[in-house]
């Protein structure tokens, strides 16, 4: 029982950042079918500024604010540098851009910051654990959980009862169709790429919570499960991204529980192993999204 | 004597006089493949400032063997093919030595180059006794003591100083370096008579520590020592997720956590009871020339080293430069010859390596550092009595 209490907590908090971190990644994809590759460098970005900002001595609260108003910043300045001046023109040239825009950020960091890692401040409550019917955890563990519910129940309003969410929804469906009939595409897309930077804002708070220190490399990991997660649950799909990143947070944690030892150090293998079987049974994720996937 | 024979003997003695000014002038080249960026950077810029500082201090002095010493490095990007390419790129320009980036997966491919033409490479810090002669050749050395001491020095320490009988060991498993050191602590602990109460892994990246958690709870007996081998930024979120769930079982560990940075993130309150073998420590309790050499650097960049892998590039430099002076020459087979006859002074240790037939093992002490609210302390130099084979 105290195990199960246990699994569930873990698996529910690491979800619910898989699941903000695909939903930043498929926000873009949605609307302009071209994955951003420089979406894990916008959690570096929230983390050094956190770094920055970090002896001035301001309540916790404001920095992290600042960090990710920095992360909505840099989402939409990666449409104006890597996407808006080649968008219309070539597929290649954004997935180009956008590696390149990456690997500015990072070695950015990498030459007026450090290789090394640097350390944010984390508030106290980020480093105490609770006791709940026998199991100790971490209270930003249940932090994460609460914020995520609070994000998806946000962003689901959004998208669904405000004047930009809908012409956002109508943009990922059919976007010449929704430019002809007045949804101003340039608004839109820079709309979903602060979104993405907002997401991804909040989520390197919990995400970096963990570690407590943040490195030029850091956007990797967080990039690499958004792709699988938005991959497995769907491509052209919010829900399916929320879908599969609890799907895969499910898989991490179930196998870090359950597998022996000699083959856990196997466990990435058994991971994509069951992507894989999942890809083979729904190639197209296990959301289906709106019928038009033409990218415009 | 003719009017043309004697401007042919004028010509004749200047050009050689030339010659001679040029031969004098010739730099010695020094070639680096040492990554600047990528997921090597972390332990090879140290490195890298450290060699500047100690090619710089031989220039002050007189260079070697009467030349001017000139280090070139190129990024070798934490890509393997990329450090090969550029150790080519520099032993076709005449580069007499060269300097391998600190891991053998990554330095591997210059030490292979440079064994090629016959050029001695040393790794700034790698320790995976893979890195060895065995594999790379008898040229071939690295700086740092292997896996098999940093091991066997955490396991007498554990076992005999202080009378930890039962372990937790974590195994990272992200790299050679990672893997090895759990392995020879492992078998060490063992050895000498230590319990190993479980093994666990993790995977470097997760930042999820809670199922091994879970795991050594249901063991119901605390350990005496908990063994991390773990690489960067995961250290410390193992360490603060075993803290904070209320585990203060002393943890011990590797050079990888000889980072100034996780001692800070670790902090007052996590940072306790952690102890961890590496190569030096920045005092003077290290080693009497540190004050000296911290002091060379901070002329050079203006600010004191932010960790201690500094010291193996100054030393990288410095143990060729003895070897090179010994030798008398740069030839790769008599500078080789010279490293494995001598016993060496350096800041991260007295250094003599066995025959090439032995794997040029690296006969090295290590220091034992402790961390006590966040910061760090000399606990002294030791050396394993009877390391495992690697």
């Amino acid at each position: 029982m105290v195990g199960l209490i246990q699994f569930i907590i873990d698996f529910l908090s690491l979800g619910g950042a898989y699941a903000l971190m695909a939903l930043g990644l498929v926000i873009v994809y949605g609307i302009l079918k071209l994955v951003n590759f420089a979406y894990g460098e916008l959690i570096m970005v929230a983390g050094y500024t956190l770094y920055l900002v970090g002896g001035t001595g301001m309540p916790w609260i404001f920095m992290a604010i600042i960090a990710i108003l920095m992360s909505v910043l840099f989402g939409i300045l990666t449409d104006y540098v890597a996407f808006r001046p080649v968008r219309a023109k070539s597929v290649t040239a954004v997935l180009i851009t956008s590696f390149a825009f990456s690997t500015l950020l990072q070695n950015g960091a990498l030459l007026f910051i450090s290789p090394r890692p640097r350390n944010i401040p984390l508030p106290d409550i980020f480093t105490e654990t609770i006791e709940i019917a026998g199991v100790i955890t971490p209270i930003r563990n249940l932090l994460t959980i609460a914020t995520a519910v609070i994000s998806l129940s946000l962003f689901t309003w959004l998208m669904r009862r405000t004047v930009i969410g809908i012409a956002m929804r109508a943009a990922a469906t059919h976007f010449t169709m929704a430019r002809m009939l007045g949804v101003p595409a340039n608004l839109i897309i820079t709309s979903a790429f602060a979104i993405s930077g907002l997401l991804a804002g909040i989520v390197s708070m919990f995400w970096l919570g963990r570690i407590g220190a943040v490195t030029p490399g850091i956007g990797l990991e967080p990039l690499l499960i958004a792709f699988i997660a938005t991959v497995i649950g769907g491509m052209r799909s919010l829900q399916g991204a929320v879908l599969g990143g609890f799907l895969l947070a499910f898989i991490d944690t179930g196998l870090n529980y359950t597998l022996p030892q000699d083959l856990l150090k196997f466990r990435d293998a058994f991971t994509f192993s069951l992507v894989i079987l999942i890809l083979l049974w729904r190639p197209e994720g296990l959301l289906k999204g709106p019928a038009s996937g033409q990218r415009t | 004597m003719s009017h043309s024979n004697k401007l042919l003997a004028i010509a004749t003695a200047a050009s050689l006089a030339l010659s001679a000014v040029a031969a004098q002038a010739e730099e010695l080249l020094i070639a680096g493949a040492l990554s600047l960026t990528g997921v090597q950077a972390p332990l090879d810029e140290p490195g890298f400032r450290g060699a500047k500082v100690a090619v710089k201090f031989l220039n002050d002095n007189g260079g070697l063997l009467g030349r001017q010493v000139k280090f070139i490095n190129l990024d070798g990007k934490s890509d393997p093919v990329t450090v090969g390419n550029v150790a080519v790129q520099l032993l076709d320009q005449g580069a007499e030595l060269m300097v391998a980036p600190c891991d053998f997966d990554f330095g591997g491919p210059a030490s292979r180059e440079a064994q090629a033409v016959g050029v001695v490479g040393i790794s700034t810090c790698a320790s995976d006794p893979l890195f060895s002669s065995w594999s790379l050749g008898d040229k071939q050395f690295t700086l740092s003591m292997w896996n098999t001491t940093m091991g066997a020095v955490a396991a007498e320490y554990a076992y005999n100083e202080r009378d930890w009988k039962t372990a937790y060991v974590v195994t990272d498993q992200f790299i050679a370096y990672t893997k090895s050191l759990a392995k020879y602590f492992t078998a060490h602990f063992e050895a000498i008579g230590g319990e190993i109460l479980l093994e666990d892994s993790y995977t470097n990246g997760d930042n999820d520590f809670s199922a091994q958690i879970a795991r050594l709870k249901a063991l119901g007996k605390t350990p005496d020592v908990i063994y991390i081998s773990s690489y960067g930024t995961d250290i410390g979120v193992i360490i603060r997720a075993i803290r904070e769930i209320g585990i203060d079982s002393p943890i011990l560990g590797g050079d990888s956590y000889d980072d100034p940075a996780l001692h800070e993130n670790l902090g007052e309150k996590f940072g306790n009871d952690v102890y961890f073998v590496t190569h030096t420590y920045m005092t003077e309790e290290a080693h009497p020339d540190m004050p000296k050499f911290l002091e060379l650097y901070n002329d050079m960049y203006g600010e004191a080293p932010d960790t201690s892998f500094v010291a193996t590039g100054w030393d990288t430099i410095m143990l060729m430069a003895e070897a090179v002076k010994i030798a008398g020459t740069t030839d790769g087979a008599a500078v080789a010859k010279a490293l494995e006859e001598n016993t060496f002074n350096l800041l991260t240790g007295d250094l003599s390596y066995r025959s090439a037939a032995e794997g040029h093992t690296p006969d090295k002490a290590a220091v034992l550092v402790e961390l006590k609210g966040g910061k760090p302390s000399f606990l002294g130099w030791r050396l394993p009595k009877n390391p495992p084979a690697p």
